[in-house]
């Protein structure tokens, strides 16, 4: 077994990842950054819209970073932690400012300053962008200034697979080169987990192919929970059937939502607000008009933008024209986009507190998708979660620079453990025949779909259940047809498969268990939120085969719960 | 609403690799509709057919930068390129996937990209601003104009393409390639950026070893125009300190143009090439001119173009 050591090992180089890295690196320790793909592949590149900011001086006059948290906890169904949103909010200006200066190529106002723009559910416009691919200019520019930083060994096309810990106490991590498949033991006194998201537990995501929840799972298996894991957000208009994202701003500028028949249908759904209603309601209205057959063969809607004119529609709906026409071969200004709602964002994660520190095992820090500080609470708000990247990455890695300060080695010997997970990596593929990573697969993300998604009730989560401990048996006889060591990706499909069968669990097990309707968690059988007995945190664990659930007080600081009326 | 959906039955001819057994190619058979995107097609492929093929591909909505690959020959994202397209542009519905041309195969559609990377950080692609502007005690504000300049060559997604295209990247280990003169000329025309002079020692030199042949204008996803950036990246030349005998060689060749177009309107390349390469280096080509019998073409006197005061206005740029 190969071995390196570093201070610090951080899982995933997106925007989260790297922010954390950039912070440690800077304060002089080594830093290990292992991903999967070479950063600048990572899924935090495909957000489009934009990153929210109140700017002292550049903002709307009447705003303040009060009103963002109070957005952002009304938008969250009041299961925010609210010191985290206020946080959030009151950093959300110097960090922005930071990433401009930096070299990050925000639209600019005439005067030279950063503009602005309104997003989904903001009392003021607060969305700063770079066009339409604020993600992929602000991930480059991260990437480039820590890969300029020479303490940063990047490990990209790596494959992490294990947290090494021992008594409660995190000491490193098993990664495999995925070039050669080489097994590597890195030493490290303090990991974090920044892996980002899962959508690809789901038969139909706007996430990357890469999105397959290995932090969540790694963790959970070291003995850490995740906190309200059966929070998934499903957004209302992705492009049948590529599943790329065409942002709320579609319908923000006019843009309608018609069935088979040619109805404006939301006039059913949410009679005042119609096609603005809130993300969750227009997913379920979608998705019941195709159950009662008023959908397009294949199972989709159409966005229709017709009627607000080509030159409008190439100006100010660029990307929703661009993504039609070369993903589904569409000219949005003589045709509808065919449109069908798909898992979007996990507001589930490896459970830490304001820091960035979880509190099961010294040495784990988590931040960005992969995290739940719960800044997001139930329900997501447009813009926030890029801004939790940079803004939860940073204080991740200040917390990671005290952590050290004051570190002291333990005494035991660790490596015979490190030894006994790279074995259990190669049992998860052993046997020589049976079935192979894409059979389980294709069934997970179907049952996910069908019965942990936009709707839920008790019977449907319980035939998941079932069906998931049934692909979890599957599993023992998943093999591996590739025994080529080079680049083998049939091996890490398997692995990743591992994972995602690992967190569906934990999903499918807290949506049972929660008897309420709150944000995107929408249960048939129990319609309404229930403050008096589910405003509380779930903190999951696993435990085996079974999921072991506590709760956590939600942190109040000025906002009272209200009545969720838009 | 005219939302037909097609189907069609296709056979994808992928050219595999692995150290062990070299190349050889195979063919899937698959139905796709009227919205596959290669990158879904290949999913399939490997989770219903064949687990062990091996291509990278993570966003699928042509950001990434991941599943650069050669469809029919022609250089393109796996993602941004519909099936039915290709099978429709070509008139077969069998369709060749290869590799990216010029880099090492490492495993299928996977190849080895250090090289690539190992080009981009030799331009030092990230801004130095000034101390103070990065400390955040002052504020330098961008104007949108510069802002859209500098966004269209900083939208690079690394994908590579373009240097799989290039013939001067093959040949000639000083050029940097396309992409890193793109993502080059993105902070050595920022106004905020202070190493100005080290960057146009990186930069000038190599500007101009590109032969303007436009390959990587037409394979690049994003529309950056490398070779845009090229011929901005040659306009510093003037303010450049130190000039190495490409670059020296390089200006004196666009001077003779200019001189030429100012003198008579025309190109005339006998003059042109006799200013750039100065008349010894020129004999040895007008010997090889003799010979075949072209040098008549080479010696004609151009008569000056009629409205030549208008050319020479705009060149000069001169608007009395
Ligand atoms: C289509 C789309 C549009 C969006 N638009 C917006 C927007 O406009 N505004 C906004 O605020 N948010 C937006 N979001 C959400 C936002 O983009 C993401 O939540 C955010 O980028 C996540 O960043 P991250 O750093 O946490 O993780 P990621 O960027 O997902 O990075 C994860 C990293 O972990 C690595 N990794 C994972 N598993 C392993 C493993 N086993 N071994 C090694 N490495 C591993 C990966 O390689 C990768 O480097 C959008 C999301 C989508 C899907
Ligand atoms: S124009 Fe220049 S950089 Fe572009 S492909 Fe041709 S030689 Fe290469
Ligand atoms: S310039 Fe274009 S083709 Fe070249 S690497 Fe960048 S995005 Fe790809
Ligand atoms: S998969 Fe990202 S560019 Fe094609």
């Amino acid at each position: 077994m190969e071995k390196v050591s570093y201070d610090v090992v951080i899982v995933g180089a997106g925007l989260a990842g790297l922010m954390a890295a950039h912070e440690v690196a800077s304060a002089g320790y080594n830093v290990a950054v292992i991903s999967k793909v070479f950063p600048t592949r990572s899924h935090s590149a495909a957000a489009e819209g934009g990153i929210a900011a109140y700017i002292q001086g550049n903002s709307d006059p009447n705003d303040n970073p009060d009103y963002m948290t109070y957005d952002t906890v009304k938008g969250g169904d009041y299961l925010v932690d609210q010191d985290a949103a206020e946080l959030l909010a009151y950093k959300s200006g110097e960090i922005v400012m930071l990433l401009e200066r930096w070299g990050a190529l925000f639209n600019r106002q005439p005067d030279g300053r950063v503009a602005v723009r309104y997003f989904g559910g903001q009392t003021y416009p607060r969305t700063r962008f770079v066009g339409d691919k604020t993600g992929m200019a602000l991930l480059h520019t991260v990437y480039e200034r820590t890969s300029g930083l020479g303490s940063v060994d990047f490990y990209f096309e790596w494959f992490a697979w294990e947290l090494v810990e021992d008594d409660n106490r995190i000491r490193g991590i098993i990664a495999f080169d995925m070039r050669n498949m080489v097994p590597v033991f890195f030493k490290a006194k303090a990991v974090v987990i920044a892996s980002g998201g899962m959508g690809m537990l789901y038969r139909h995501t706007t996430n990357s192919y890469i999105n397959t929840g290995d932090g969540y799972a790694m963790a959970l298996r070291a003995g850490a929970a995740l906190k309200d894991p059966e929070f998934v957000q499903f957004h209302p208009t992705a492009l049948y059937p590529s599943d790329i994202l065409i942002s709320e701003a579609a319908r923000g500028e006019g843009a309608v939502l018609r069935n088979v028949k040619g109805e404006r249908f939301m006039a059913r759904y949410a009679p005042k607000k119609l096609d603005l209603a809130p993300r969750d309601i227009v997913s379920r209205a979608i998705l019941t008009e195709v159950k009662e057959g008023r959908g397009f063969p294949g199972g989709y809607v159409g966005l229709d933008l017709t009627h607000l004119g080509e030159d409008y529609i190439k100006e100010r709906l660029a990307l929703a024209y661009e993504a039609a026409k070369s993903f589904a071969g569409i000219d949005a200004t003589k045709e509808m986009i065919p449109v069908r709602p798909a898992q979007h964002y996990y507001m589930g994660g490896v459970d830490v507190d304001i820091t960035g520190r979880n509190p099961d095992l010294i040495g784990l820090f988590a931040a960005g998708e992969a995290a739940c500080v719960s800044v997001h609470g139930a329900n997501r708000l447009g813009s926030n979660s890029l801004l939790e990247t940079l803004v939860f990455g940073r204080e991740t890695g200040r917390t990671v620079v005290e952590f050290l300060k004051s570190y002291t080695e333990p005494s035991s010997d660790i490596d015979k453990e490190a030894e006994k997970m790279i074995d259990s990596a190669y049992d998860v593929v052993k046997s020589e025949s049976g079935v192979h990573f894409g059979e389980i697969l294709e069934k997970l993300r179907d049952t996910m779909w069908d019965y942990v998604g936009v709707f839920r009730d008790e019977n449907g989560l319980k035939t998941a259940l079932s069906e998931i401990m049934k692909l979890r048996e599957d599993m023992k006889k998943m093999y591996v047809l590739d025994k080529s060591k080079v680049y083998n990706t049939e091996f890490y499909n398997a692995l990743e498969l591992k994972n995602m069968l690992d967190l569906a669990l934990v999903i499918a097990t807290s949506a049972l268990n929660r008897k309420e309707s709150r944000g995107a968690h929408y249960r048939l059988d129990f319609p309404e939120r229930d403050d008096q007995n589910w405003l509380k945190h779930t903190i999951a664990y696993l435990r085996g085969n079974s999921v072991e659930i506590t709760y956590k007080p939600v942190k109040m600081t000025k906002w009272k719960p209200e009545v969720r009326v838009y | 609403m005219s939302l037909q959906n097609e189907e069609m039955d296709v056979v994808l001819k992928i050219k595999r690799y692995s150290p062990e057994k070299g190349y050889w190619w195979q063919e899937y058979k698959l139905k796709v509709d009227r919205f596959t995107q290669f990158t879904e097609a290949l999913r399939r492929i490997k989770s219903e057919q064949d687990p062990t093929l091996a291509y990278r591909a993570s966003c699928h909505m042509a950001v990434c930068g991941s599943c650069g690959m050669k469809i029919n020959g022609e250089p393109r994202l796996a993602c941004k390129t519909l099936v039915m397209d290709m099978a429709k542009k070509y008139g077969s519905n069998v369709i060749t996937i290869e590799p990216m041309d010029y880099f090492k195969p490492v495993k299928d559609l996977i190849v080895d990209l250090d090289e690539f990377y190992q080009r981009m950080y030799k331009v030092k692609p990230r801004l130095y601003p000034h101390k103070d502007v990065l400390e955040g005690i002052v504020e330098q504000r961008l104007k949108p104009e510069d802002q859209r300049e500098l966004w269209k060559f900083a939208q690079c997604i690394w994908c590579g393409l373009c240097v799989s295209a290039c013939p001067v990247v093959v040949i000639d280990q000083q050029f940097l390639g396309p992409a890193a003169h793109a993502k080059g000329y993105r902070f050595l025309a920022d106004p905020r950026d202070t190493i100005t002079e080290e960057r146009m020692k990186i930069l000038i030199d190599s500007s101009w070893r590109c032969t303007y042949c436009y390959q990587c204008f037409n394979v690049c996803p994003r529309d950056i125009e490398p070779v845009t950036a090229i011929k901005k990246t040659r306009a510093y030349t003037r303010l450049a300190k130190e000039k190495t005998s490409v670059t020296q060689t390089g200006e004196k060749h666009i001077e003779a143009i200019f001189n030429s177009l100012l003198e008579s309107g025309k190109l005339e390349e006998a003059k042109v090439y006799l200013s750039t390469y100065g008349l010894l280096g020129s004999i040895k080509d007008f010997i090889y001119l003799f010979q075949s019998g072209k040098v008549k073409y080479a010696l004609v006197k151009e008569k000056p173009v009629e409205n030549i005061s208008e050319i020479r206005k705009i060149l000069t740029g001169d608007n009395k």
